[in-house]
């Protein structure tokens, strides 16, 4: 079985955001990146159906992104993926999700696939549209936001959970599909040391546009990012102190009510 | 030579040779172990020797060890006694006497008989003490273990009434001067008048007397007695450097499919060692912290069923085997409980008589579950994770690392170049809001004093400690070589530190990754300050506080007197000592990486010694360490103890210099 996991590289959760001074993106100095945490998910659910197979199944990773997203791969590879292919293009330097979804179309055509799992979003520009847009293109199921995975004995088929307000849905889909996948799915695994050792020898497989066939970037003028903006800054934080808790509960309020107005 | 002569020579004989061999197969197993350099200093090891073994300076560190003590020379005097006794069965007319004279036999037999008074003494001691007082360190959960110890003792027991029997009837026929041997004279009055074969009952205890003997040498090597064989190599070899400093891992080769340690063969020889040098006193279970408070972990256990194992695998290893998958040290040995209950504090190996190093067996096997199996409580993930990404343990961002000193005039490094003092702030002082204040007193200890001084700011990462305790060796070596090249970039006269974990680790174990530096924990170099009188402590009121040691400041680089020297000068009114101090203190719980797991196992640590603290009645912690004063805000809130105050020395210090309190 050919399984696919999707892979963005995006700034740490920790990582504190600030807007270049001309508004296109985020300064990048004094931000480390990481593997998407949902795409984690995506890897690790890979990594156990290889596992569960135990058939010879092989993980690869597809990421389009730019070169420094080596190192982010290198980390799934250390994890247990058995080979990656990257796509980088300097034409690719400010992709929207139409353009992201058809060069990885491509790289997964190439590459040939009977499931793919990718995070549910990623972290940073919050999207989540990759994995419809994929589907489309790819004229393949999607199921969003799993939580639970089980490939049927005959790989044609598998049933899914989602987490939904106040319950769980459970879903069969056909396969091959796209899974996008949610916390809860699993505990993406910390990558061992004979990993990390062996993630250095895996191939990562280098792609330009032309290599996977593509001329023009895909979808140029769909929709672009007209300017980042800084949030506002928030309002000074004050506390109430008073000797007694509900004279202090007793200050809050009349302050909320007479000069925040908002209640 | 007598027929009687003749077969004693035949059957001791024999014996030996069996002894070799036992011997040989002993050396062989621990042939088995992986290479270790342990050797030069031979004058300081001979010291050891003499200190230790001879005087047995830390076997009489409790009262029970004077049981010890008293066996221990008494065997000796005996089996020069067995000496003499099978040599002139042997060659007939051989005895001390016509070798070295009357007064120094009779010197020899006058020890003899006063030791052996006393070993029988020691003997019902120590077997009240097992089965009457049942003392916390003798405690196992392996009968067998006590069976050992009980048959040595009656063995022991009978060969030095046999012995004085012997020699008592050597009294009667006027071969031993009785005015030397009182004990035997007492004793031969047992049997005059009997109308006894004086010569047959002789020759029949001596007999028994010889039996058990040879007995005794062939079952020492399968019995927890083994340490007569083991402690004395394991005391000339033992540690002479730093306490607890972990061994550099190599990552040099690529094709490596294991890192630490899963069976038996994985350990050294030295390590193996250390298990023929347990005497099973179980000094070290009684100063466990994760022991004493119900959780799976005893360090005594741990070194007696490796013992086991070992002795269980030897056969099949010797004969070319290898260790199949059950035959794994985890779980057959060790559970993953128990592989990551210990805080590394070092208590086992400071009361260890025969100086087992306990820590950095652990310490391999975590290595072995982090890097190997990648396994290990689920809340490390995002501890190693975060010191991956942001070189912290805390979850921020390493951005952040500097924020605590906003607002405050703080030289960076990067804009001096050179400077007296490197105010090394650690990832505690960094990010933890508790230490930041010990972060900014030190800032205004060091201003105050005109210290030429900068930090390192964003730049500084996590020494390692944490990772390499955790047993991820991967990435403390990352962190620490991305330190060295940093501190490489500036010039400077020292390190000062409030952390001890950060100034162990820069002072122990960055020279074994080639950086050297001058390191100073923040107690000494505060002291030192205070005594130059660069800066001037008045009184601070009404504060009377106990120290808290912290293990790797105390126990581990001997840093005792200073803190509490510092506080005198303070004026501190009243210092009480905790129950467990200086070299013996009992960790907070927080070492060897425990800060950063659950505790749900028995009862906390912490809270153990917070009531230690509450039972002094006074109502300051002082601390030196962040982890320490962690544990104890936690352990005080947690035993509802308000009124009491945690401050770390430097804290006080500011006070003290009319700094106020920041």
């Amino acid at each position: 079985m050919k399984i696919i996991v999707l892979l963005k590289r995006v700034p740490d959760t920790e990582a504190k955001i600030l807007i270049n001074q001309e508004g296109t993106g985020i300064r990048e100095d004094g931000v480390k990146f990481v593997i998407n945490p949902h795409d984690e998910y995506g890897i690790e659910e890979g990594l156990k159906l290889r596992e569960k197979l135990a058939d010879g199944s092989k993980v690869t990773v597809v990421c389009a992104g730019p070169e420094e997203a080596t190192e982010a791969i290198r980390t799934a590879l250390a994890m247990g993926a058995d080979d990656a292919v990257h796509v980088c293009d300097p034409k690719l330097a400010d992709p929207n999700p139409f353009t992201v979804s058809e060069v990885l179309a491509k790289a997964i055509q190439a590459e040939g696939f009977d499931v793919i799992f990718c995070g549910k979003q990623a972290i940073d520009d919050d999207l989540a549209q990759v994995q419809s847009i994929l589907a489309e293109k790819l004229d393949i199921p999607q199921v969003n936001n799993a939580t639970a995975f089980e490939m049927a004995a005959d790989c044609r088929s598998a049933k899914l959970s989602r987490r939904i307000e106040g319950g769980d849905e459970k879903i069969e889909t056909s396969m091959p599909a796209i899974i996008s996948c949610d916390k809860g799915l699993n505990e993406p695994r910390y990558a061992s040391l004979p990993g990390i050792m062996k993630a250095k020898k895996k191939e990562i497989r280098k792609k330009s546009l032309a290599d996977l066939g593509i001329a023009e970037v895909p979808g140029t003028g769909r929709s672009r990012v007209l300017k980042w903006l800084p949030l506002p800054k928030g309002g000074e934080c004050r506390i109430v102190a008073a000797e007694e808790t509900v004279d202090a509960v007793r200050e809050l309020a009349r302050l909320l009510r007479e000069e925040a107005k908002v209640i | 030579m007598s027929i009687q002569g003749m077969i004693l020579l035949a059957v001791f004989a024999a014996v030996l040779a069996v002894f070799g061999f036992i011997l040989r197969m002993l050396v062989r197993t621990l042939k088995l172990g992986k290479p270790e350099a342990r050797s030069g200093d031979t004058a300081k090891r001979i010291r050891s020797i003499l200190v230790q073994v001879a005087a047995q300076a830390r076997v009489l560190s409790q009262p029970a060890g004077l049981g010890h003590f008293v066996i221990f020379w008494g065997f000796i005097f005996v089996t020069l006694g067995t000496i003499e006794h099978m040599a002139g069965m042997i060659v007939p007319g051989f005895s001390y006497e016509s070798l070295f004279g009357h007064a120094a036999a009779g010197w020899i037999s006058l020890l003899q008989d006063l030791l052996g008074i006393l070993v029988l003494v020691a003997i019902l001691v120590s077997l009240f003490r097992r089965f009457a007082l049942k003392p916390l360190r003798l405690r196992i959960d392996d009968p067998a273990a006590r069976r050992e110890a009980v048959l040595i003792l009656s063995l022991i027991f009978v060969l030095i009434v046999l012995m004085l029997c012997i020699k008592s009837i050597g009294v009667l026929e006027g071969r031993i001067d009785g005015r030397y041997a009182p004990v035997s004279r007492f004793v031969s009055g047992l049997f005059v008048g009997r109308g006894l074969d004086l010569h047959l009952a002789e020759s029949v205890l001596a007999w028994i007397h010889h039996l058990i003997i040879f007995f005794f040498l062939l079952y020492i090597p399968f019995s927890k007695h083994i340490h007569i064989l083991g402690a004395i190599p394991n005391i000339y070899l033992r540690n002479l450097g730093p306490m607890g400093k972990l061994d550099r891992m190599d990552f040099g080769d690529e094709n490596a499919e294991k890192f630490g340690n899963s069976v038996i063969t994985d350990f050294t020889w030295k390590q193996l060692l250390d298990l023929y040098g347990c005497t099973e006193c179980g000094r070290c279970q009684a100063a466990c912290p994760a022991y004493l408070t119900e959780k799976p972990l005893s360090p005594f256990r741990m070194i007696h069923r490796m013992r086991h194992h070992l002795m269980r695998e030897r056969g099949k290893l010797l004969a070319g085997g290898t260790e199949s998958d059950d035959a794994a040290i985890i779980p057959d040995t060790m559970t993953e409980e128990e592989i990551w209950a210990c805080t590394t504090c070092g208590a086992c190996m400071n009361e260890c008589p025969p100086f087992i190093e306990h820590v950095q067996k652990i310490i391999d096997l975590r290595r072995y579950l982090v890097m190997t199996e990648s396994r290990f409580p689920a809340e490390l993930q995002p501890v190693f994770r975060n010191m991956e990404v942001n070189y912290n343990p805390w979850s921020i961002g390493y951005a952040s690392r500097a924020e605590w000193a906003e607002g405050l005039d703080v030289p960076a490094a990067s804009q001096k170049t050179e400077f007296d003092v490197l105010f090394w702030v650690g990832c505690a002082g960094s990010f933890d809001a508790r230490a930041q204040s010990v972060s900014r007193a030190m800032i205004a200890l060091l201003s105050k004093a005109g210290v030429d001084f900068a930090v390192l700011g964003v730049e500084e990462k996590c020494c390692g400690e944490t990772a390499r305790r955790l047993g991820n060796e991967y990435l403390a070596q990352m962190l620490i070589d991305a330190n060295i090249e940093t501190l490489g970039k500036y010039r400077f006269g020292k390190i000062v530190t409030a952390c001890p974990h950060c100034f162990n680790t820069f002072r122990v174990e960055y020279p074994q990754f080639g950086y050297q530096a001058q390191v100073m924990h923040h107690s000494e170099y505060l002291l030192q300050l205070v005594r130059e009188g660069k800066l001037a402590a008045g009184p601070v009121p009404s504060t009377a506080g106990a120290y808290h040691d912290s293990c790797y400041l105390g126990r581990y680089n001997d840093i005792l007197s200073e803190p509490r020297e510092l506080l005198r000068r303070m004026g501190v009114e009243k210092q009480a000592e905790f129950a467990r101090h200086e070299k013996r203190s009992f960790c907070c719980g927080a070492g060897g990486g425990r800060m950063w797991m659950e505790e749900t196992i028995g009862r906390r640590i912490n809270e153990e010694r917070v009531g230690e603290f509450l039972a002094l009645g006074v109502d300051n912690v002082f601390t030196a360490c962040p982890y320490c004063m962690t544990m104890f805000e936690d352990g005080l809130k947690a035993r509802e103890a308000g009124g009491v105050r945690v401050r770390d020395i430097a804290e006080v210090l500011l006070e003290a210099v009319g700094g106020g309190d920041n």
